[in-house]
């Protein structure tokens, strides 16, 4: 795949994300939960696996996700 | 301005309102299978988003549903993985339903929307038009195609393709398609209440020649349409204010259990020291993250955040059935915050047809004399008061061979207060208010006669209108123009009192009328001689006061004080600028509909206070079956005070009434709770002892009477 090829599928992508905002929220979700989960490991010792951490982690970024959602519902009620 | 028209024909439905046929029909058949379909479709994140209680209860469904598939995903669960599986599932089903149920009540209410916007829309079918070129040539169009401000001829025998105001042309067209009226209706130009058609009715006779006001899709009832249907519906104040504080309870319900975990965590090690670590580990079972969405689920106001929009489409639905076309769902709102409520008399307090039933000489004229003075005076009025006044004059003789080209008519003027004729041989008859009559002859330099005033006031005393009638600097005598109060205004008005609502009556006629009236009718204030200018004075004084003033109209010159009023509701027979001011427009043009809509909207305000009540009193049985179970190893298991069987029992007992409630509620949601008309403190009382108190009892019967039929050990 050439330079030219690269830069227009990420225009194509960059354009696709103007529409359609949850692939991309649910993309930087699991992004920040790369150092988020590895935090949760770390802070349970080995009571939990790797997996049920980057779980909880995702969990943490859902309910903290639920609560700026419900601030905005708050502030701006009339968009809902 | 009707009132101070002293000839001001209203053209409104006779019988009794219940009676009246309210075309067309609304087809509902059908409307609970779509909207069981729309309970899934309505399931699309993007709409649930909308809602953010019920987004909450589905981001926790989505969450149960991943722990019922795999219950140790957040962690080692101390229960038994199966009995967990099945806990959690159980949860995720009874969870699911709630999304549903919430999602039927709205579509129900849609639905119901949908059917009244297609009755409605049932009136609005394409027709060909005969529209008018520039050249005078007519070319046939479709109705679709016409826009503002083009002229159609519309022949007899064919529909009106559009909203518009005739401009040439006398004739009766049949308006039952939106009014129910089958009697029909006169249309002619130049008149405030006469030149207004709507497109969908029929001209019966004759030929018209007719300005279209409106583009396509933007008419009065295809505003009415997009409203009712909810496609252009936007919250309303109240409904934000509620939106506001149901996301507020939510957040704060989301992080109170949120952090219950950690707590639980801290007394399960304080346990494990002090007792065992099967107990801590008791505790932390109960502490699962399927039980902490269960609770959320069951504190956070469900039930009140399923209704919600179906209490605002059923309230706007209710005002549609009523014949009255709201142009936002503010206005029915704001109906129900009314303060005042500005009247006219004729018409609205009084039955408005007033008949001559008296010429009373004030001079040393004969009775006949006089008679013919008065037919002269009307011989062009062809209001119903001018037609009783020939009919009587000529009942005493006094009908005159008068050839109607050589004479001219003056009309009536707001400001004037007087018509009459002026004949060939110069001669100005004149018939009006005293005190214009009393300017006229002086102007002319005449004499008013010290008689006039001892009639004058006898008139009134009686409640009716006097007008004086005179000939060139003459005053001839007083016409006793007879006026029928409303039966039952008075007990209305007695409830619009209790309600904390001030009436004020409005008319062109003298003080003693008015006070005779105002008496007769209850009303709490009344402006006599009101010019079209105080109609706005008055509401903007009321208004400076902090009220919120609702008021009825039909004429162009009440259009300023229709679009200052909060609640502006113009009459269908009125003009085009009286509608487009107004923001509601009662199709059935009875001004006594607005003493009605008021009641509508505050019976809107009361279901939305009555069901939030409800649903926050609810909150607190549901929490007293939930925690206990929670920290039971804690030992505060005597505050399972239902004496529920099991934690799984308590928990999925609670989620079954918080789903049961719902739809248990739709009914209430689209009937509206019975409205009673009482002081605010009295309403106030009423709604907590019912909706407050049985909140809080009723789901404590409920959660136990499903606790013991739950096959639960």
């Amino acid at each position: 795949m050439n330079l030219p090829s690269v830069l227009e599928t990420l225009q194509d992508i960059w354009s696709l994300q103007r529409h359609r905002k949850l692939p991309v929220y649910l993309f930087l979700a699991i992004a920040f939960n790369l150092i988020l989960a590895p935090l949760v490991l770390a802070a349970t010792g080995n009571s939990f696996s790797r997996t049920q951490a980057w779980a909880v982690g995702l969990l943490l970024i859902t309910t903290c996700a639920l609560g700026i959602y419900l601030f905005f519902v708050m502030f701006i009620p009339e968009k809902f | 301005m009707s009132n101070s028209s002293p000839s001001r024909p209203l053209h409104v439905p006779q019988g009794p309102r219940e009676s009246r046929r309210h075309t067309p029909k609304t087809n509902f058949k059908g409307i609970y299978r779509r909207a069981l379909g729309q309970s899934f479709v309505k399931l699309d994140p993007r709409i649930t988003v909308r809602n953010p209680v019920m987004f909450v209860v589905w981001v926790g469904t989505i969450v149960t549903f991943l722990v019922t598939v795999n219950p140790n995903l957040f962690g080692d669960i101390q229960a038994d993985p199966t009995e967990q599986r099945v806990l959690n599932g159980s949860i995720t089903v009874i969870l699911f339903f709630t999304l549903l149920f919430a999602n039927f009540a709205e579509a129900v209410a849609e639905g119901r929307g949908k059917a009244q916007a297609d009755s409605l829309r049932a009136t609005r079918s394409d027709t060909i038009a005969h529209k008018v070129l520039a050249d005078g040539t007519i070319e046939e169009v479709n109705s679709t195609q016409l826009r503002r401000g083009d002229q159609v001829q519309v022949l007899a025998g064919s529909m009106i393709p559009a909203d518009g105001e005739v401009i040439q042309g006398i004739g009766s067209v049949d308006e039952s398609a939106i009014t129910g009226e089958s009697a029909p209706v006169l249309k002619q130009p130049g008149t405030d209440i006469a030149s207004s058609v709507t497109g969908g009715t029929k001209l019966l006779s004759d030929e018209l020649l007719i300005r279209v006001t409106s583009d396509p899709g933007q008419g009065f009832i295809d505003r009415m349409i997009a409203l009712v249907e909810g496609a252009k519906r936007t919250k309303t104040p109240n409904e934000i204010a509620l939106t506001v504080l149901l996301a507020v309870l939510t957040q704060v319900f989301l992080i109170v259990v949120a952090t219950v975990p950690a707590i639980a965590q801290f007394i399960a090690n304080f346990i494990s020291t002090l007792f065992s670590q099967a107990a801590a580990n008791n505790l932390q079972a109960g502490a699962s993250v399927a039980v902490m969405i269960s609770l959320l689920v069951a504190l956070i106001p469900t039930t009140i955040g399923g209704l919600l929009s179906a209490i605002g489409i059923a309230g706007m639905d209710r005002v549609a059935q009523f014949n009255v076309i709201a142009t936002s769902g503010r206005a029915v709102e704001a109906c129900g915050d009314v303060n005042t409520m500005i009247l006219d008399k004729t018409g609205t307090i009084t039955f408005g047809n007033r008949l001559a039933d008296e010429f009373i000489p004030v001079t040393d004229v004969s009775s006949q004399t006089l008679a013919q003075v008065c037919w002269l005076a009307s011989v062009f009025d062809d209001t119903p008061e001018g037609r009783s006044i020939r009919a009587l004059a000529e009942k005493l003789g006094g009908a005159v061979d008068l050839d109607l080209a050589t004479a001219e008519g003056i009309e009536f003027s707001a400001r004037t207060r007087m018509s009459g004729t002026n004949l060939a041989n110069g001669q100005e008859i004149r018939k009006g208010s005293v005190e214009a009559i009393k300017g006229f002859v002086r102007s002319r330099g005449g004499q008013v006669p010290d008689q006039i005033d001892p009639a004058y006031e006898r008139v009134s005393r009686l409640g009716g209108t006097p007008l004086a009638v005179c000939r060139d600097k003459d005053i001839y005598g007083i016409i006793y123009l007879k006026d029928i109060v409303k039966p039952g205004l008075r007990e209305r008005f007695d409830q619009l009192r209790r309600m904390g609502i001030r009436t004020i009556m409005l008319t062109g006629d003298n003080r003693i009328t008015a006070s005779v009236i105002a008496q007769e009718a209850g009303v709490d204030d009344f402006i006599a001689e009101a010019t079209p200018e105080d109609k706005i004075s008055v509401i903007r004084s009321e208004q400076s006061q902090g009220k919120l003033v609702a008021m009825t109209g039909d004429g162009t010159n009440d259009a300023p004080a229709l679009a200052q009023a909060n609640v502006g509701v113009a009459m269908n027979s009125g003009t085009q600028a009286a509608k487009e001011a107004a923001n509601m427009v009662d199709l059935d043009s009875d001004p006594t509909k607005l003493i009605d809509l008021v009641a509508i909207g505050k019976q809107l305000l009361i279901t939305r206070g009555a069901l939030t009540t409800f649903s926050i009193a609810n909150d607190v049985a549901k929490y007293f079956a939930i925690i206990p179970t929670i920290f039971a190893a804690a030992g505060i298991g005597a505050l399972n005070i239902m004496g529920l069987k099991s934690a799984e029992s308590a928990i999925i007992a609670a989620l079954i009434y918080n789903a049961l409630v719902i739809p248990a509620l739709i009914p209430l949601a689209l009937r509206g709770v019975q409205f009673r008309p009482v002081s605010a403190n009295q309403l106030l009382q009423r709604n907590i002892l019912i909706y407050g108190v049985g909140g809080v009892v009723a789901p404590f019967i409920a959660i136990k009477a499903i606790d013991l039929i739950l096959p639960f050990s």
